[in-house]
């Protein structure tokens, strides 16, 4: 650079200033603008790419006030799914569950007792679970003794009394 | 010294103003207004006590009644009456329902119906266990402003009392006769309390409470001597035997005898079609009961029993006739379902001392 004078910059520079580009260079400004920035980024890693864009997209959004609904969605499922779980539990817990326990084990079926102490062998029978389909407790059952128990009864006081003569006489 | 504002010289010129004679006067006079205030509040205070003991003696006997009806379940007050565990109840209640159960001291107890009767409003219901009873008292000693309590179960809300007077005896409410007298009662009611036990002061069952008046601030009772009409006659028969003879009655133009009460109508093919009544008699008795006025009949006819003779009197021209007839089953009376005949064994007691 030290072989430019002064002189010399400033004659350049009023040489550059009436400089025009081609009749088409602006027309294909944008679209040559875009290529080299796509060409830009296509050097870095893809997952970069991915998370910068992600990362552009929440902000975007504005995450903190989003994160709301989320939070909010997962508490009422939370919600439905306890109150869901308490409607369907039998009235007395215990004894529901103890007579569910009961019914489970009268359906498996015992192994002798002498097997216990048996020593094992292909031969031993092999406790399995019948594969029966019907459910311990109907979803019918369970919602009947749930109505019944929480139905309130109607609590009987006429407002004229029922007995009634249709004329005078005897 | 003169102390024309001084105290003591007031007070010493006091024996001059009041003589002793005067002052005496004036304390009697002051004294004379104590004991109305101090008796009002006794009296306040023995109506009072008199509620409270009566609904100590009377609640045990009285229960709540839950039951299924085609509309789901119900809740209803009823009172036993016997120590073999017979309780009565509404119609509402006790009717058109099955699968009963009584609250006794805690406890679900199995009930089944006896009987029902929808022209008196009631029902009868038994259960198998020893229970206390309350007594039964007369209706027919009640005037107006006598004080009654009832004691109900109010929705669901534990035993309660109030307390009230007799307001009326009616015979027709919002247009519609009723088949026997009823007594309106001015105490509150609520739902729930319908077969609750009217009771005096003595602790004996005058009526049974069967409806609200006026959204619950009264309310009506059928009293006790037409509900033990009823339940003589199942004691009697083993079933409800409701009487009638056939005879319509109007008001007459002219009293006679003191009475107003006109036969209109002899029907045909009734027992009065043959006893010699004709158009246009005074009706002065039917049995044991006078008429004054047409609703007279009501009663009357009411406490006729199906089978039974009935001594009629009537006022013809210019004397005074009588003539027997054997009432028959009134017509507008379906006849009862009974839902479980008593046994011999199992006969309620009954203490009835009226004559229909």
């Amino acid at each position: 650079m030290d072989h430019f004078n002064d002189d010399e910059i400033g004659q350049l520079l009023r040489l550059k200033r009436h400089e025009q580009p081609p009749p088409a260079y602006f027309d294909n400004f944008l679209h040559e603008f875009h290529r080299r920035q796509r060409t830009e980024l296509l050097r870095q890693p893809l997952w970069r790419i991915a998370l910068q864009r992600a990362h552009d997209f929440m902000f975007q959004l504005n995450v903190p006030a989003l994160s709301s609904y989320p939070a909010a969605a997962a508490a009422i499922l939370i919600c439905a799914a306890v109150l869901s779980v308490k409607v369907y539990q039998s009235p007395d817990a215990g004894s529901g569950g103890t007579l569910a326990t009961t019914a489970m084990v009268q359906q498996l079926p015992r192994v002798p007792a002498e097997t216990d102490d048996a020593p094992w062998s292909l031969s031993t029978p092999v406790s399995t679970r019948g594969l029966d389909t019907t459910p311990f407790r109907l979803a019918k059952e369970s919602a009947q003794t749930h109505r019944a128990a929480a139905t309130t009864p109607r609590y009987v006081l006429d407002s004229t009394p029922v007995s009634y003569e249709a004329a005078l006489r005897f | 010294m003169r102390q024309p504002f001084g105290f003591k010289n007031d007070v010493a010129s006091a024996p001059l103003l009041f003589p002793l004679s005067a002052r005496v006067f004036l304390a009697a006079a002051l004294l004379s207004g104590i004991p109305p205030l101090h008796a009002q509040e006794q009296s306040t205070s023995s109506i009072s006590r008199e509620v409270k003991e009566v609904f100590e003696r009377s609640a045990k006997a009285v229960v709540k009644i839950r039951a299924v009806d085609q509309h789901g379940k119900l809740a209803g007050t009823g009172f036993f009456i016997d120590s073999a565990g017979t309780l009565y109840t509404a119609y509402s209640v006790g009717a058109d329902a099955e699968d009963f159960t009584v609250e006794l001291e805690g406890k679900e107890i199995p009930a089944h119906q006896v009987m029902t009767d929808r022209r008196s409003g009631i029902a009868i219901l038994k259960v198998d266990l020893p229970t206390p009873a309350l007594p039964i008292g007369k209706s027919s000693s009640l005037e107006l402003t006598t004080p009654v309590l009832t004691v109900g179960f109010p929705l669901d809300l534990p035993k309660t009392p109030s307390f009230g007077m007799i307001a009326g005896f009616d015979r027709k409410f919002l247009g519609r006769y009723f088949s026997t007298t009823h007594l309106r009662v001015n105490l509150p009611t609520q739902r729930g309390e319908a077969g609750a036990p009217l009771l005096n002061f003595k602790g004996e069952v005058v009526g049974i409470l069967v409806s609200s008046v006026d959204n619950g601030s009264a309310c009506y009772a059928l009293p006790i001597d037409a509900a033990e009409k009823i339940r003589s006659d199942f004691v009697r028969f083993g079933e409800v035997r409701h009487g009638w003879v056939g005879i319509n009655v109007a008001p007459a133009a002219t009293p006679m005898e003191g009475s107003r009460a006109q036969f209109t109508d002899i029907m045909p093919n009734t027992p009065a079609a043959e006893s010699g009544a004709k158009p246009g008699d005074i009706l002065l008795q039917v049995g044991i009961t006078a008429v004054r006025e047409p609703e007279d009949v009501l009663d009357a006819s009411f406490f006729l029993t199906a089978g039974d003779p009935v001594p009629i009197t009537v006022f013809r021209g210019d004397e005074k006739l009588t003539f027997t007839v054997e009432a028959g089953f009134h017509p507008a009376t379906p006849r009862p379902r009974i839902a479980s005949p008593l046994s011999p064994g199992q006969a309620m007691p009954l203490g009835l001392d009226r004559t229909p």
